[in-house]
């Protein structure tokens, strides 16, 4: 097998500019991995910039050796850095070239200790580290090199062999670390960045530059299946426990990696890093005085900070829960027709009942559905008045807190739901939504059953009869005639908003053609023209 | 030494009140394809909004490097020994995180504290602009400081969309992804709650989303400072100052233009009112 003792800086800077042509050609799939911490898709292309900009810095090295490469390459990213993994990658190479300082070439137990310097400086380099992304990579990776040199064989290609596979089982496992990634079923996108960096340097030592331009990097898959995502998921996943304590020791003469065995047992999650003078601790420990009882004489004590877990949990789950807005308020609506349904459902109606005129549902199942819903609080919507009475009998039937809000038409369930605020608790959002019931006017109009006289109005069996608000305003032969006489009879000249519902036995065209009329004698008006697919009812107009 | 005041380019602050208070704006940029622009700097928002009518490639965001802080908390540390930062929501961005770690990279030696305002465009705008002016009046860092973290809680905004699109494709839609999906055609309202964007509303026409911005300021008991802006729509925006005018002077209301970075999230047609206040 191929070996590299030692190489230079003109050929560090080789190596990570053959990296970043290696991460360009996935920069775009890495984007499309980011969930954490904003789920943006920008990831890839970040650091790709980054690295850009970091090897053209490394052209303006003052010399060839590895430590000027390296100085120039962090200053290059540090300059360059875009987005949080850019950040993380600049604090990275800020790391690596610390440790190559004063170097002219290096092999493979420098590359080691400067990876190891490079991880440590990615913890240190922000507040709150978490696990589960690209640091975890770049440490894992960094302890592998270690490893690596330990066996004896430690030229370049073994101990960047080891960087590699260990960041890719690394990178496998993050969904397991971060919760967020094992939701969306991706593995971090820092972190599969990372990997191909440290994969396109491998490729270069071995001397593959040529073959590089034919591959293309591979997507590494979740080592962990997707999880559902759903709510009941967030009772089920493991309680942290006892206390997160953390801490930075110094002192002389520290050693991370004994410290690291003496407090494996002493907890959860254990993160050492540090140098001889510096060492950051975090632990999740039952008892976190006797971890600081052990670490007291070993130096001085900064920066402590112990919280307990349980308390983070608890505001972890409420948070969730106030990343689902409204979800202790569910909103039941009587409807018939699809497209009426998918209006309903499309903003936010956790239920839908099939009803309405001459199909009353009955409280049987209103109550159903009151009690399918998970909420304890529940707003009906029956949309119109002959549900309305049964609609309040579900009241007494069952453990929840049910409102009516007596919505009378189509229209009025629609501004209701519309008006439903997110903020707000089960008493407002009851006041607000009957308030706004009022503040739409509903246009229906249907087909008479059998001949009559209302008033001054006779009507034949049939004929088209139009409701305002439910009183009968017009009768006619024709359909398109009827609504037009009710949409007269209202006005619009105060009007904003017309919503126009078409039946189920109306077709598409002849609403389009009815609502151009309206549009060319009222050219403020905003007209929407939606399929309701209602039964009985040819159009439901709203007017706000 | 007067406490110097750095925000960045998502506060929204208008150019002339920048130059008064002599606040420092560290840009975000925005990003069309490779080529990457300083917001406010390498792209105004008038090119920016022009441009995203007409461009192919859809504009992404991200943090000013480490380097772009600590330059400007180094000019600044010329002239002072104090500087204070407001900045955008670590919820919405890494900017706060930035705006922290570059403090170690600084050259010269000058105490520097970071605020996360929990807010963004004029909301972040209104604490940045109080704590400039307290600045000016002589305060301590400490002071001001205090003022600033108490106003993060007393600033709101309400901002009008006509579309979520661009929220949504951000990845910063938050819990107003409830707003999403509609069948019928809703002009949402957004607001920032503990620093995540949350549904405030959903009307059906612009002057009904219009007439939500207006309600909201008119139901405050007192007003301190109040800012609208908007990306491309100026008459709405004028129109609103002057419906605002009966609870507040309108000559006191700032008035600036929604940056790139910003519009990016909210595509052109944003309208924003801020309030730095009390409800009660």
């Amino acid at each position: 097998m191929k070996q590299v003792d030692s190489i230079s800086g003109q050929e560090l800077r080789e190596m990570f500019v053959a990296a970043t042509t290696w991460l360009e050609k996935s920069a775009s799939d890495v984007d499309a991995l980011n969930v954490f911490p904003v789920p943006d898709g920008d990831t890839g292309t970040n650091m790709l910039l980054t690295m850009r900009s970091s090897m053209e810095e490394a052209y303006r090295a003052p010399d060839r050796s590895a430590s000027a490469v390296a100085q120039a390459m962090a200053k290059g990213a540090l300059i360059g850095a875009r987005g949080n993994s850019g950040v993380i990658l600049s604090q990275i190479w800020r790391g690596l070239a610390q440790g190559l300082q004063e170097k002219k070439s290096f092999v493979g137990s420098d590359l080691a200790d400067a990876l190891q310097q490079a991880s440590i400086m990615a913890y240190q380099g922000l507040s709150n580290p978490v696990e589960g992304t690209m640091l975890t990579v770049i440490r894992e990776a960094s302890s592998a090199a270690q490893a690596q040199v330990a066996t004896g064989s430690s030229d370049l290609i073994s101990v960047m062999q080891a960087i590699v596979s260990t960041a890719k089982e690394s990178v496998a496992n993050t969904p397991s670390l971060l919760p967020v990634l094992r939701e969306a079923g991706v593995v971090d996108a820092g972190g599969q960045g990372l990997y191909t960096i440290l994969e396109g340097a491998l490729y270069y030592l071995r001397g593959e530059v040529e073959q590089m331009q034919l591959r293309k990097p591979w997507m590494i898959a979740s080592s962990v299946p997707l999880a559902a995502r759903t709510p009941q998921m967030l009772t089920v996943e493991e309680v942290p426990y006892g206390y997160c304590t953390n801490f930075l020791l110094k002192g002389e003469g520290l050693d991370p990696d004994k410290l690291r065995l003496k407090l494996a047992k002493k907890g959860l999650s254990l993160i050492v890093v540090g140098d001889d003078s510096t060492i950051r601790v975090h632990i999740h420990a039952l008892d976190p005085g006797k971890i600081l009882h052990y670490v007291a004489p070993l130096g001085t004590l900064h920066e402590i900070s112990i919280r307990n877990m349980d308390e983070q949990y608890q505001d972890f789950l409420k948070m969730q829960k106030e990343g689902i807005p409204a979800t202790d308020i569910a909103i039941i609506a009587v409807v018939s027709g699809d497209g009426l349904t998918e209006v309903f459902r499309s903003l936010g109606a956790a239920a839908i009942v099939l009803g309405g005129q001459t199909m009353n549902p009955s409280t049987k199942e209103l109550l159903q559905a009151v009690e399918s819903v998970v909420s304890d609080k529940v707003i009906i919507l029956p949309n119109n008045k002959n549900i309305v009475l049964t609609a309040g009998q579900v009241q007494s039937l069952t453990e929840k807190k049910v409102e009516v809000v007596p919505t009378e038409t189509i229209p009025q369930g629609v501004a209701a739901l519309l008006a439903f605020d997110f903020e707000a608790d089960f008493e407002t959002n009851t006041q607000i939504m009957k308030k706004t019931r009022s503040t739409v006017k509903s246009i229906e109009i249907t087909r008479a059953v059998r001949s009559t006289q209302l008033g001054k109005l006779s009507i034949k069996k049939k004929q088209a009869i139009g409701f305002l608000d439910g009183d009968l305003v017009a009768v006619g032969d024709n359909t398109t005639d009827v609504l037009n006489e009710a949409l007269a009879r209202l006005g619009l000249e105060e009007a904003e908003v017309v919503t126009i519902y078409y039946g189920a036995d109306t077709e598409a065209a002849e609403a389009e053609r009815v609502s151009a009329s309206i549009r060319e004698q009222n050219p403020q008006l905003q007209i929407e023209v939606i399929r309701g697919g209602q039964p009985h009812y040819n159009y439901i107009v709203s007017v706000e | 030494m007067t406490v110097k005041i750095v925000t960045d380019s998502v506060a929204d602050l208008p150019p002339e009140v920048v130059q008064e208070l002599g606040i420092t704006v560290v840009p975000l940029n925005v990003r069309f394809g490779e080529k990457v622009y300083r917001d406010g700097i390498d792209l105004t928002a008038e090119q920016f909004y022009e441009r995203l009518k007409h461009s192919q490639i859809l504009p992404v965001t991200s943090v000013p490097s480490p380097a772009t802080f600590a330059e400007a908390y180094d000019k600044l540390a010329e002239e002072t020994d104090e500087i204070l930062a407001i900045i955008l929501s670590s919820k919405l961005s890494g900017t706060c995180e930035v705006a922290l770690q570059s403090i170690g990279l600084m050259k010269r030696k000058c105490r520097v504290e970071v605020i996360d305002s929990q807010s963004a465009i004029m909301g972040e705008g209104l604490v940045a602009i109080t704590a400039a002016r307290a600045a000016q009046a002589g305060a301590s860092l400490d002071e001001v400081k205090d003022i600033a973290q108490r106003n993060v809680k007393r600033v709101e905004f309400r901002a009008a969309f006509d579309t979520l699109e661009y929220l949504k494709r951000g990845g910063r839609i938050g819990a107003a992804q409830a707003l999403l999906g509609s069948v019928l055609k809703i002009n949402p309202i957004i607001m920032i709650k503990d620093g995540v964007v949350h549904p405030a509303g959903r009307e059906r026409s612009r002057t009904k989303a219009i007439d939500h911005l207006c309600h909201f300021a008119m139901g405050y008991a007192h007003i301190e400072e109040m800012a609208i802006e908007d990306a491309t729509t100026p008459d709405d925006a004028e129109m609103l100052a002057e419906r605002l005018s009966v609870k507040f002077p309108k000559e006191r209301i700032y008035r600036s233009k929604t940056s790139p970075v910003i519009g990016t999230h909210t595509g052109p047609h944003i309208l924003i009112v801020s309030v730095l206040g009390d409800s009660e």
